[in-house]
């Protein structure tokens, strides 16, 4: 009988793998689309708000004070609360996505322009530009380092919170994970779960090892290696 | 200028990162029939989910476009989501449904049946045809516990009230037809509840190790009698008639038309509580993938070629 | 002038108030107060048994001044670990141990999420000491545990208090993931709340976890305070972007 499974069956099932290549690979893209959208709009929202906090310095603290309460509520908690409000949706994934990884996006985006040395700025100044033109071609570039390592920790956060989207309706590698708690007794459920949580690391060391790559070749002008 | 440049490339790495996201690759749209994608949900346990997939499949076989959120959670999450049009199908149970809706179903399938349609035609959602299979809640207890604490029946978990600790779904402790109704047509009250999952492996395990003593399953579960578990009989007639349905925005049927329903309709006739339970002890039990599964029983029947 | 939207969500919030303010929900095993206990015992232990094994091993390689980018790639790939996908992975292999569900999934699910940045924080406080003071203390006549015991580890606990706060906040927030896989905790009321979808219990589980979050950040921050010397203390704040 193949019921107990623990002490027959395997934990892990090449065979299954070997099969289902290609619904691995399109719950990949799947899980780096929503991870992507959930990025690129948290940077955009980020910067915005960086923006504001570096001209308006008394708003650095409520804003990173509501970010981080946004942090603190349990992703399940936020996606459950949004579910009856914006449905079984991407929106409803992406709005719980995103809010995670503003404060860390702004805590670095400041910290970066910040950390550019006041001398660099004056001379910037001195030669003649605007604020506007100084931001962009002077501050933006050199806090590059930071902000980048903003986003590569908020690139991999999001990573494994996507997994948990599974919960609401959304795909991704979750999708495996939760197959796999449905069906852990026999192989094809644990092997499920195995690669659920393998493709995901494997994922967010590639992300992160890229965006390290990306931060090397816009800034080759730093002799020293980013701290993270 | 070369500050330029390097700038570029960053900004274009991010652009590019964006494209990815914005480049939405959407499915292939090969499908005959003219009109609305059919978007099919279904209960988060994986019998739902399966005669979901059946019925996708047997839709896509006729050549309509199908979407596929299967797993939708709970009647709580998948009920409105209906009737709101975010899903267009649903498998159903007609008992269990009618009693959501408002309604006091039977025993009597027929009666039951009849009684959902009438619930949900006001909302939008048509009832089609029912399968023979049902799929009732049942409570089961290890055959160490059934033999030492003299359980067969539901009735004679009262001997012991107060020390069993029970197990199921979430939404267990609110339903009629579940530990509202062991605690009122039964009289049994429970040490504790514990929350696991729908009849599932959790449950398994729970009833395995001895963490709850009475599990909340589904009569048509493989794992049942997979696991050596004891089925306590219903003896006060608790669950009614659970016969599984295709529930349908009526809208969908507008679009295309009642041949829409045929193929629904196939599938239903041929599903037996048999059947049923031989398609669960495939995916629970055995591994395959529902969707192989689903596919190769769609063929047997005659449903697809 | 309150529009239908805002009034809403006063009625909403008055109905969250009315379900903490029912004693009911309170008590017996699956009230609030024997829920909280589960979490903060699990916390409490996650913590306590990662600091236990994560900081004595970082420290020595610390100080031998070996394994410096191991330590990068551990806290990276921890980082990298979905907690979700742990939790789950855990259950079958707990049951296979026979640990049973709920409980020991849960824990070494945290266990995962809480050593690495712990282990990390460790080494880099304790390599990060000014080798000058430890030539300084060996000058001085001071043995290698010595210079371990009294320099190298007061000197690099600012860094260690700041990872070990930082991890016990993540765990708690991360506990309420218990609940998918049998264990009960605070997370139990977001996960039947949301099966029965019931918003109100959902957001009344959500405001627990958040609340203990920021308890705990609050009475570990006040505990590194009185710890960490004032001139150590600006060491800490420059952790908060590799931990985080």
């Amino acid at each position: 009988m193949t019921i107990f499974v623990q002490a027959t069956g395997g934990f892990f099932s090449w065979e299954w793998v070997v099969n289902h290549l290609d619904d691995i690979w399109d719950r990949t893209v799947e899980h780096l689309m929503l991870t992507a959208i959930a990025v690129a709009v948290g940077m955009v929202i980020s910067l915005a708000l960086s923006v504001v906090a570096l001209r308006y310095r008394w708003t650095y603290a409520p804003i990173t004070w509501f970010t981080g309460i946004l942090y603190t509520i349990p992703s399940l908690a936020l996606f459950a609360f949004l579910v009856p409000i914006t449905g079984l949706s991407v929106l409803t994934a992406e709005i719980g996505l995103v809010s995670y990884t503003l404060l860390i996006l702004i805590r670095n985006m400041v910290a970066g322009i910040d950390g550019v040395p006041p001398a660099t700025v004056e001379s910037a100044r001195g030669m003649g530009y605007t604020d506007r033109g100084l931001f962009f071609a002077v501050e933006l570039p050199l806090a590059l380092p930071v902000i980048i390592a903003g986003v590569r920790i908020a690139s991999v956060t999001t990573i494994g919170l996507v997994t948990i989207t599974a919960l609401i309706g959304q795909g991704g590698l979750g999708f495996f994970i939760l197959r796999g708690l449905n069906l852990f007794y026999s192989p094809v459920g644990t092997t499920q779960i195995v690669v659920g949580t393998v493709v995901s690391v494997a994922l967010a060391v590639a992300v992160d090892l890229t965006l390290v790559g990306v931060e090397r070749l816009a800034t080759p002008w730093s002799t020293r290696r980013a701290v993270t | 200028m070369r500050t330029h440049a390097r700038r570029t490339i960053a900004g274009a790495a991010i652009v590019a990162f964006a494209l990815i996201a914005a480049a939405c690759g959407s499915g292939d749209d090969g499908g005959q029939k003219e009109g609305p994608t059919i978007t099919i949900g279904s209960a988060g346990f994986s019998e739902a989910a399966l005669v979901g997939e059946i019925y996708a499949q047997a839709l896509e076989a006729d050549g309509y476009q199908v979407e596929r959120k299967l797993n939708t959670g709970t009647r709580e999450i998948y009920a409105p989501a209906l009737e709101a049009g975010e899903l267009d199908l649903i498998p159903e149970y007609t008992g269990s449904a009618l009693t959501f809706l408002g309604g006091t179903p039977t025993p009597d399938s027929t009666e039951t049946h009849a009684a959902l349609r009438v619930a949900w035609e006001p909302k939008g959602i048509e009832v089609l045809d029912y399968a023979p299979a049902q799929d009732k809640n049942g409570f089961v207890v290890t055959q160490a516990n059934a033999d030492s604490l003299g359980l067969a029946k539901v009735s004679d978990l009262a001997a012991h009230n107060g020390t069993l600790v029970l197990g199921g779904p979430a939404e267990c402790p609110e339903r009629p037809h579940c530990l509202l109704g062991l605690e009122g047509t039964y009289g049994l009250t429970f040490k504790e509840f514990r929350p696991l999952d729908a009849g599932g492996p959790i449950t398994v395990a729970a009833l395995q190790g001895d963490e709850i003593q009475v599990g909340t399953m589904f009569t048509s579960s493989a794992s049942i009698f997979a696991n050596g578990f004891v089925l306590l009989e219903d003896d006060k007639g608790l669950q009614p008639a659970e016969n599984l349905v295709p529930a349908m925005r009526a809208e969908i049927i507008e679009a295309y038309g009642d041949d829409i329903k045929q193929s629904l309709n196939a599938v239903s006739s041929k599903l037996t509580t048999a059947e049923l339970t031989s398609l669960n002890k495939f995916v629970e039990v055995d591994g395959e993938d529902p969707e192989k599964v689903a596919a190769e029983w769609l063929k047997a029947i005659g449903v697809v070629e | 002038m309150v529009n239908a939207k805002g009034r809403h969500m006063i009625e909403f919030l008055g109905d969250v108030a009315a379900w903490f303010g029912d004693s009911a929900n309170w008590l017996g095993t699956t009230g609030i107060l024997n829920r909280l206990r589960e979490h903060v015992q699990i916390t409490v232990a996650a913590t306590a048994v990662s600091m236990i094994i994560a900081v004595p091993p970082a420290v020595w390689l610390a100080h031998r001044r070996i394994g410096g980018t191991f330590v990068v790639a551990v806290v990276n790939i921890g980082r990298a670990i979905p907690s979700f996908a742990i939790v789950v992975l855990f259950l079958p292999i707990s049951i296979r141990l026979g640990l049973g569900i709920g409980f020991w999934p849960t824990f070494l699910a945290l266990l995962f999420l809480a050593v690495p940045p712990m282990f990390t924080n460790a080494y880099t406080g304790v390599a990060g000491v000014d080798p000058d003071l430890v030539e300084a203390s060996r000058g001085m006549g001071m043995t290698d545990w010595e210079v371990l015991s009294k320099v190298e580890t007061p000197m690099a606990s600012p860094v260690i208090l700041a990872a070990v706060r930082v991890a016990a906040v993540q765990v708690v927030a991360t506990a309420t993931l218990g609940a998918l896989v049998g264990w009960g905790g605070l997370g139990r009321f977001i996960v039947d709340g949301f099966a029965v979808r019931d918003s109100v219990v959902v957001f009344a589980g959500a405001l627990l976890v958040a609340g203990l979050a920021i308890i705990t950040e609050v009475i570990l921050g006040t505990v590194e305070r009185r710890v960490v010397p004032a001139t150590l203390r600006s060491r800490a704040e420059g952790v908060e972007s590799v931990v985080a």
